[in-house]
């Protein structure tokens, strides 16, 4: 009955739910000696997924099989060092990210909105 | 699967890490001359050492939670030797063994420790915006 807008913005939205627990964790951790910063890998999982072939549907009773194509991962950059303690997050890198998911989250958080208006509108048959 | 509030969490553990350093490097400037202590030494310099709070999960996972102080050491590195035979804790040669504590080196310290509780708070305030707009779905 839904379209699937929400279940791409609701996948957008932990996606960047996500992100912000990893660039906490780096902030929180940015005087730990050895610590390696995390980060979350998506958007090339999701361009893979978009290659993949999806099975077809020849009869309404087939299964459609799992909507989810791509799941975020969260994954260790061991191969940078930027102090001499061993511990490797750019604090300024870390903010900016940061600031700007938090951003992409309100706009995500904007775009549910519209999509729940669309269906308000026809619900209540004005606009 | 985390909430928003664990990761309120994380820049909690963040902040009180940060407040902790900034406690000690305070008790390290104020005793940057103490000749004596309860061990009869000099006062030694302390050090807080942090480590990844890494937690369990529901799922039995084990996941970072942030940042935890576990344990606060002491600098082995020798004593000041300062010429001062005035001093009652000179030794016959007129030497007096002064904490191994260097205030330039604290204050530089001091303002690391504060510099990460700003960008801690910020995060914080960057995940509260975030739950605000999420409560704000669907109210047109």
């Amino acid at each position: 009955m839904f379209n699937s807008n929400f279940y791409t913005l609701k996948q957008a939205m932990d996606v960047s739910l996500l992100r912000q627990n990893v660039h906490s964790l780096n902030i929180a951790n940015v005087s730990t000696p050895g610590y390696k910063r995390k980060y979350v890998a998506f958007e090339e999982f999701l361009k893979e997924s978009e290659m993949k072939l999806k099975l077809s549907k020849t009869n309404e009773k087939h299964l459609i099989g799992s909507e989810s194509v791509a799941e975020p991962l969260v994954l260790v950059d061991n191969t940078t060092t930027m102090r001499n303690d061993g511990n490797n997050v750019d604090i300024d890198y870390e903010m900016v990210q940061l600031v700007k998911n938090g951003l992409r989250y309100q706009v995500l958080t904007r775009l549910m909105s519209l999509n729940i208006d669309r269906y308000n509108a026809v619900l209540r048959g004005v606009r | 699967m985390m909430s928003e509030f664990d990761i309120m969490n994380i820049s909690a553990t963040g902040m009180s890490a940060q407040r902790l350093r900034v406690e000690i490097v305070s008790t390290n400037i104020a005793n940057a001359e103490t000749t004596r202590t309860e061990t009869g030494e000099p006062y030694r310099r302390k050090v807080p050492v942090f480590a990844e709070y890494l937690k369990r999960s529901m799922d039995g996972k084990i996941e970072s939670a942030g940042v935890k102080v576990v344990r606060i050491e002491e600098d082995p590195s020798p004593f000041r030797l300062v010429y001062d035979p005035t001093h009652p804790d000179a030794d016959e040669n007129g030497y007096v063994r002064m904490p191994n504590v260097n205030i330039v080196r604290e204050m530089v310290d001091l303002i690391n420790a504060q510099r990460a509780y700003d960008a801690n708070v910020a995060a914080f305030n960057v995940t509260k915006a975030m739950v605000n707009s999420a409560l704000q779905i669907g109210r047109g």
